[in-house]
């Protein structure tokens, strides 16, 4: 079906006919006959469009059409639409007309990359000032459990803790065992080369329990549940049931956040005391898959060298992996506003510094054992 | 395309889950060019049924023939029909115009300035000219359904489905809309099943009307909604054009 748009001088007056199917499907070929047209025209007086020929048209025919009515105006020329038979025509392109806008929009508001950093570096004082009015507001919520019970969410402290703490035991005592084999095995090449073997139980007790064991547990938690945790809240605060919260008299960070904070500061400490038994197994399987030391061996010198000092060197900073876990995770899951996008941003962001937090909080706990030579 | 083949056809249609028949026994047509609302209280399967109509969900038993071609599949082209979810259903991380411009984009062959030609003739279209570049948390729920329309029209479907236009929105923006979709269907022909349960949308905008009950697993009346509430005898049905509850009339004489 060929598309065109026939021109008929009569006098002072010029007709344009467009003739075939005037839709999207058509669409480049309507362009072209309209450039053409729009060319061809020489007329300086009146211009009438002729619907008659149109075998078919749809709102992008219509647009077109429409534009080359506007343009011919612009120029000077008085345009009249004929309707010839064709009212569908003629009530689109009509349709179209009346509701153009004059004036538009603003261009989109994209930001170049100068701007860009500029728009984050202005942003920071007010991160900063909503992260410690959160902290503040937190700080506040745990001697108000403590007064008024009712102000926190307990019926949901199993549920989090079977969510948070039991349903990550797999994934957190795997990373674990298989951290103690990787110990393992750096330990027997290294150890190995001075024939040092029999260090090898000593090196994953103190890797593992003062450092890795909390570490690894930790990270993985950031991961999982740290994400979990942050998508729940933002899906609430962009649907509304913060607000809903808030309007019912409820605190959210009462109510949502401290009993979140506390399945981690439980649950945490637990996973990563399962998790350093298991690398000692880890530990045990590298040394008998690479040496020829004995089971009984292995077990009697990694009991040897498992000290209180090692044990709680490692423990004592779990909790507090928890606890910065779950305010990072709350924090980035409440200040969400939007929709689906700012979900999943404030979850990213809840795991990348959660992650970061840890590591941190990890790092400052070493230097402070190390200072005081434990 | 005979203008006599009714555009929708439904026949015998038996939806639910699992085992669970929510509804049996629906059948009606829609004529081309034509509104037809879908009506029924809360609960009653309304948009469940309009989820099935725009192939969503497949049927238990029964026939939808939409244009003669068969029934919906999602996945399966170009869809033969553009649809308005409640809440407008935009993008949020696309502008207006880049919501407008993504079906345009996927299912034509249509690039470069043309896109942003017709992206903006049917954002003016809608009201909504000088917003192309806002994002859809920028605006106000009005404004954000009929960017949905917009977005719906995109492709020149004949055929538009709405699911509750009117909800949540203030009663001017509500009227906007219902006259908006009057224009669509008296101007541009096209076809519109619009699921309402707001009286003034339904008497200003649907040509036929179908309504559902819940108790009844169906269809309960059918026709021009203006002489079912004043001639229908079925007390579920003058009920709800008459907008008056059996039970608050009982507590009134009590």
């Amino acid at each position: 079906m060929s598309v065109a748009i026939r021109a008929e001088a009569n006098g002072e007056r010029t007709s344009l006919v467009p003739a075939g199917a005037f839709d999207l499907a058509h669409a480049s070929a309507v362009v072209r006959a309209v450039e053409q047209a729009e060319r061809d025209l020489i007329a300086s007086g009146d211009v009438d469009l002729h619907l008659s020929a149109l075998e078919g048209i749809d709102g992008s025919g219509a647009v077109l059409l429409a534009q080359l009515m506007d343009r011919l105006e612009a120029r000077g020329l008085r345009t009249r639409l004929i309707e010839d038979h064709n009212p569908h025509a003629f009530r689109l392109i009509t349709l179209y007309r009346e509701r153009r806008v004059e004036a538009r929009p603003q261009p989109a508001r994209r930001m170049g990359p100068l701007a860009q950093l500029g728009a984050a570096a202005t942003g920071v004082p007010g991160k900063v000032t909503g992260a410690l009015d959160f902290l503040g507001h937190a700080a506040a919520a745990v001697p108000k459990a403590f007064v008024s019970p009712r102000s926190v969410d307990w019926s949901s402290l199993p549920r989090l803790m079977q969510a948070i703490g039991a349903d990550a035991l797999p994934v957190t005592s795997a990373a674990n065992l298989l951290v103690g084999l990787i110990i393992g095995f750096l330990g027997v090449s290294q150890l190995g080369r001075f024939g040092a073997v029999v260090y090898v139980p000593e090196l994953v007790v103190i890797a593992q329990f003062r450092e890795l064991g909390p570490l690894v547990t930790a990270i993985v938690v950031a991961g999982r549940s740290g994400a979990g945790l942050a998508s729940e809240l933002a899906t609430m605060q962009v649907s509304e049931e913060i607000d809903a919260l808030r309007s019912m008299g409820f605190n959210p960070v009462s109510w949502l956040v401290v009993p979140r904070c506390l399945a981690l500061v439980v649950t945490v400490p637990l996973l990563t005391w399962i998790g350093d038994v298991l690398a000692l197994g880890g530990g045990l399987l590298a040394t008998m898959a690479s040496t020829d030391m004995t089971p009984r061996a292995y077990v009697l010198s990694t009991a040897d060298h498992i000290t209180g000092a090692h044990f709680l060197n490692g423990m004592i900073r779990t909790p507090f992996l928890g606890l910065i876990i779950g305010l990072i995770a709350c924090r980035q899951g409440l200040a969400a506003r939007g929709g689906a996008e700012a979900v999943g941003a404030r979850t990213t962001s809840a795991v990348v510094m959660a992650i970061f937090g840890v590591i941190a909080i990890s790092a400052l706990f070493t230097l402070f054992f190390t200072m005081l030579g434990i | 395309m005979p203008p006599s083949r009714p555009h929708i056809v439904v026949e015998d249609l038996r939806i639910g889950w699992g085992a669970r028949v929510l509804m049996e026994h629906v059948s009606f047509e829609v004529k081309r060019g034509t509104t037809l609302a879908i009506l029924g209280g809360s609960g009653s399967g309304k948009s469940t049924l309009l989820r099935y109509l725009i192939g969503l969900e497949q049927p238990m038993a029964g026939r939808i023939d939409i244009d003669g071609v068969g029934e919906p599949h999602v996945y399966s082209g170009v869809p033969p029909f553009g649809v308005l979810f409640q809440s407008g259903a935009l993008f949020s991380s696309l502008t207006l115009a880049e919501n407008l411009a993504l079906p345009l984009t996927t299912w034509t062959s249509v690039r470069g300035p043309l896109v942003q030609d017709f992206v903006q003739a049917k954002l003016d279209l809608v009201g909504l000219g000088a917003f192309a570049g806002h994002f859809p948390g920028e605006i106000s729920g009005g404004m954000k359904k009929r960017a949905g329309i917009a977005r719906a029209m995109m492709i020149e479907p004949d055929l538009l489905f709405f699911d509750e236009p009117s909800a949540g929105l203030d009663p001017i923006s509500a009227v906007e809309l219902d006259h908006l979709i009057v224009t669509l269907s008296r101007h541009l022909g096209i076809t519109i099943v619009i699921v309402t349960h707001e009286l003034p949308s339904i008497f200003l905008v649907a040509d036929n009307c179908i309504v559902l009950d819940k108790e009844a697993k169906g269809i309960v009346a059918r026709g021009d909604p203006r002489r079912l509430r004043d001639e229908s005898a079925i007390p579920f049905v003058h009920n709800f054009f008459t907008r008056s509850s059996p039970s608050a009339s009982a507590a009134r004489e009590r």
